[in-house]
C-alpha cells in the first residue's frame, strides 16, 4: 500500500472525523494515528474511548475534536462498552425499530487502557464475537498520567517508574506481544500499523472495520513527549520502528499471517534507539541483547507468515 | 446556503455541493461505486440514484453524485421504487462482474445474491466507470489510460490496447483509485507489474543507495524530477534515507 504514495495523498478524501485545534503535545504521533485512522472511516461511526491521552485532549467541555458519537468510557472497560453498543443496536433491530443498518462501532484505548487494564474486557469482547474493531494506540507507556510504565513499555526504555540508574537500567520486562494475544482468539482481523505509513494504517482500519465480527488493529504512536525525542522525527521513528524490525507491520487475516512491508534486510537497532531519550543510557551489551531479540522475533514472524503462503497456495 | 429536504429532514447545504455530498455531511447513507471526490463526477455506476421533487413540483430520478443542490428541493434516497432500480443495477453488475467481491458484498447488503442475467466469463472486475482513467488524467497528469470503442465493446485500455502505455509512469494510483479491484499491482524485487483488466506493463524500481530497498518506478521518479524540476541525482536514496 505505501508503494502507491505519492499521489494518493491527494486520491484520499478530504473530510476530518478528528477535528484540529486539540491539545496534544507538539509532534504527537498518537494524535495523528486517530486523525488517520477515522479518515479512513465514513460517518456511520460511533466510538468508545477509554481515558488516556487521546480522550483528555480532544474532549475539553464544550469543544470536542471528534464529527462522530462518541462516548469517554473507564480506563478499563472501552471494549465492554463497544459490547454494549453493539449488542443495543442487534436487539433494537430485532424488536423492529428503525435504526440504520450500516452502523460500526470502533473501541479505542491507548496501551495502558489495552495491554493493561483493559486486556480482560478486550478478551471477553474478542471471545463472543462482537461486531466491532478495536484499535489500540500504542505510545509505549501510560502518557496523559505523566509517563509510567505499561506492559507494552519496551526493555529498556526509561519511565518515571521504571527509571534508570545504579540498580537498575530501565524496563526490564519485553514488551508484551498484544496483537498475538488478539490473534488467539481467533477472530476474523488483526493488524498491526502505524502512522509513519499512513495509507497501510488507513487500509488496514478501513478492512477491521467492514470485517464482519471482532477486529483488532494496534498502531505503534510515537510520543516525543515520553520517549524524551525531538518532535521532527516522530515520522521518522515511526518508520524506523519498522525498518529495523522491532515493530513488524503485518495482518492476520482468519488465522493466515501476511508481512505488509517486503524488507530485503533490517536495520540495525541501534538507528531506531538513538533519537530517543529514553534509550540513551543503554550499554552495548543491553543493545545487543535487544537487537539479537528483534531478530528473534521478527524471524519467528516470517516463519509464520511464509507457513501462511504456503498453505494459501496449496487450497488453491 | 441552499434549504432542501432529505428523507424528511431539513438540512442546509453550500450553493454548488451535489446531493450526494450534502446528504453524506448529514450522516445520510447512499450508495456509490464510482464516485472519489478528488476527480470530477462522471455518473457511471448509477448506484447513487436517488428521487427528487424540484420546488415547482417535478418529480425524477437522477444521480445524486452529479445533481447540484437547489432551493427547495425534496429528495428521497431510500423508497420502494429506487430499491427495486438499484436492485436492477446491482444484478447487472453482478453479471457483468461475477467475481468481484466488492459488488458481491454491495449486493448482498440490498439483499441479492443471484443475478437473473447472463453472467460474463473471464475475471473481469471492470464497470467502465472510469476512475482509473479520471486519476490518471486529472491527479496524475499523464493520460497513460482510457476508455476505448462503444456499446458493448467499450473497455478500459492502453493505447492500441498494446501491453505498453508510453506515458504511463507506473505510478499505481488507477489501481488506488479503482473501486471494484480490477487494477493490480505488485512489487517482486526490482521490477513493479500493473495489471489493467485487459493489459498488462513492467516497470523497472529503482533501488536506494543507501538502505538498498526497491522504492518507486524508475520512470516516475524521472516524471516528477521534470514537474518539480528537480534534478534526478537528488533521488538516488528513497525517502527514507534522505536526510
Ligand atoms: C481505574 C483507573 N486507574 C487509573 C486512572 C488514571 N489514568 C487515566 S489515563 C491513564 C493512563 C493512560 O495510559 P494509556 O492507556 O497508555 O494511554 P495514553 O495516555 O498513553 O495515550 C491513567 C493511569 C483511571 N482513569 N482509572
Ligand atoms: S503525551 Fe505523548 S501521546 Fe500524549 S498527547 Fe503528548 S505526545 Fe501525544
Ligand atoms: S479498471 Fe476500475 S477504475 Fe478503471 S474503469 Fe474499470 S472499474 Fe473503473
Ligand atoms: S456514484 Fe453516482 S453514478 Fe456512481
Ligand atoms: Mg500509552
Amino acid at each position: 500500500m505505501e508503494k502507491y504514495a505519492v499521489y494518493v495523498p491527494r486520491l484520499v478524501k478530504k473530510r476530518e472525523n478528528f477535528a484540529p485545534g486539540h491539545r496534544a503535545c507538539i509532534g504527537c504521533g498518537e494524535a495523528l494515528a486517530v486523525r488517520l485512522a477515522f479518515k479512513a472511516l465514513d460517518n456511520n461511526v460511533i466510538v468508545a474511548n477509554a481515558t488516556g491521552c487521546m480522550e483528555i485532549v480532544a474532549s475539553q467541555i464544550p469543544n470536542s475534536s471528534w464529527h462522530l458519537p462518541w462516548i469517554h468510557t473507564l480506563f478499563e472497560n472501552a471494549a465492554a462498552v463497544a459490547s454494549g453498543i453493539e449488542a443495543a443496536y442487534k436487539a433494537m433491530r430485532r424488536k423492529g425499530m428503525d435504526v440504520p443498518n450500516n452502523v460500526k462501532v470502533v473501541a479505542i484505548g491507548g496501551d495502558g487502557a489495552t495491554s493493561d487494564i483493559g486486556l480482560q474486557a478486550i478478551s471477553g469482547a474478542l471471545e463472543r464475537g462482537h461486531d466491532f474493531t478495536y484499535i489500540c494506540f500504542d505510545n509505549e507507556a501510560y502518557m496523559n498520567t505523566g509517563i509510567q510504565r505499561s506492559s507494552a513499555t519496551p526493555f529498556g526504555a526509561v519511565t518515571t517508574t521504571s527509571p534508570a540508574g545504579k540498580k537498575s537500567f530501565g524496563q526490564f520486562t519485553w514488551k508484551k506481544n498484544m496483537p498475538e494475544i488478539a490473534a488467539a482468539h481467533n477472530i476474523p482481523y488483526v493488524a498491526t500499523a502505524c502512522h509513519s505509513y499512513p495509507f497501510d494504517l488507513m487500509e488496514k482500519v478501513k478492512k477491521a472495520v467492514n470485517t464482519p465480527g471482532p477486529a483488532y488493529v494496534h498502531v505503534l504512536s510515537v510520543c516525543p513527549t515520553g520517549w524524551r525525542s525531538a518532535t521532527d522525527t516522530v515520522i521518522r521513528l515511526g518508520r524506523l520502528a519498522v525498518e529495523t524490525g522491532i515493530f513488524p507491520l503485518y495482518e492476520v487475516e482468519n488465522g493466515q499471517y501476511k508481512m505488509s512491508i517486503d524488507l530485503p534486510k533490517l536495520k540495525p537497532i541501534q538507528s531506531y534507539l538513538k533519537g530517543q531519550g529514553r534509550f540513551r543510557h543503554l550499554s552495548d551489551d543491553l543493545i545487543a541483547q535487544i537487537q539479537e531479540r528483534v531478530k528473534l522475533e521478527y524471524e519467528k514472524l516470517l516463519g509464520k507468515a511464509k507457513n501462511g503462503n504456503k498453505r494459501t497456495k496449496r487450497n488453491r | 446556503m441552499v434549504k432542501l429536504t432529505i428523507n424528511g429532514r431539513k438540512i442546509q447545504a453550500e450553493e454548488g455541493t451535489t446531493i450526494l455530498y450534502a446528504a453524506r455531511d448529514n450522516n445520510i447513507f447512499i450508495p456509490t461505486l464510482c464516485e472519489n471526490e478528488a476527480v470530477s463526477p462522471y455518473g457511471a455506476c448509477r448506484l447513487c440514484l436517488v428521487q427528487i421533487k424540484t420546488a415547482r413540483g417535478r418529480e425524477r430520478l437522477v444521480t445524486s453524485c452529479i445533481y447540484l443542490v437547489e432551493e427547495g428541493l425534496t429528495v428521497e434516497t431510500n423508497t420502494e421504487r429506487i430499491r427495486k432500480i438499484r436492485g436492477v443495477l446491482l444484478e447487472l453488475l453482478l453479471a457483468r462482474c461475477p467475481d468481484s467481491e466488492v459488488i458481491q458484498e454491495m449486493a448482498a447488503k440490498e439483499g441479492i445474491t443471484i443475478t437473473r442475467f447472463y453472467k460474463r466469463k473471464g475475471n473481469n472486475k471492470c464497470i467502465l466507470c472510469a476512475n482509473c482513467a479520471r486519476t490518471c488524467e486529472e491527479v496524475v497528469g499523464v493520460s497513460a489510460i482510457s476508455l476505448a470503442n462503444r456499446g458493448v465493446d467499450r473497455e478500459l485500455t492502453t493505447p492500441f490496447g498494446d501491453d505498453f502505455s508510453e506515458a504511463c509512469i507506473g505510478c499505481g494510483s488507477c489501481a488506488y483509485s479503482c473501486p471494484t479491484g480490477a487494477i493490480t499491482l505488485i512489487d517482486r524485487g526490482s521490477k513493479r507489474t500493473i495489471k489493467w483488466p485487459h493489459n498488462r506493463m513492467e516497470f523497472k524500481l529503482q533501488k536506494c543507495s543507501v538502505c538498498g530497498n526497491y522504492w518507486a518506478p524508475e520512470k516516475q521518479i524521472a516524471y516528477i524530477a521534470k514537474t518539480s524540476g528537480t534534478k534526478l541525482s537528488e533521488y538516488v536514496a528513497c525517502p527514507d534515507c534522505r536526510d
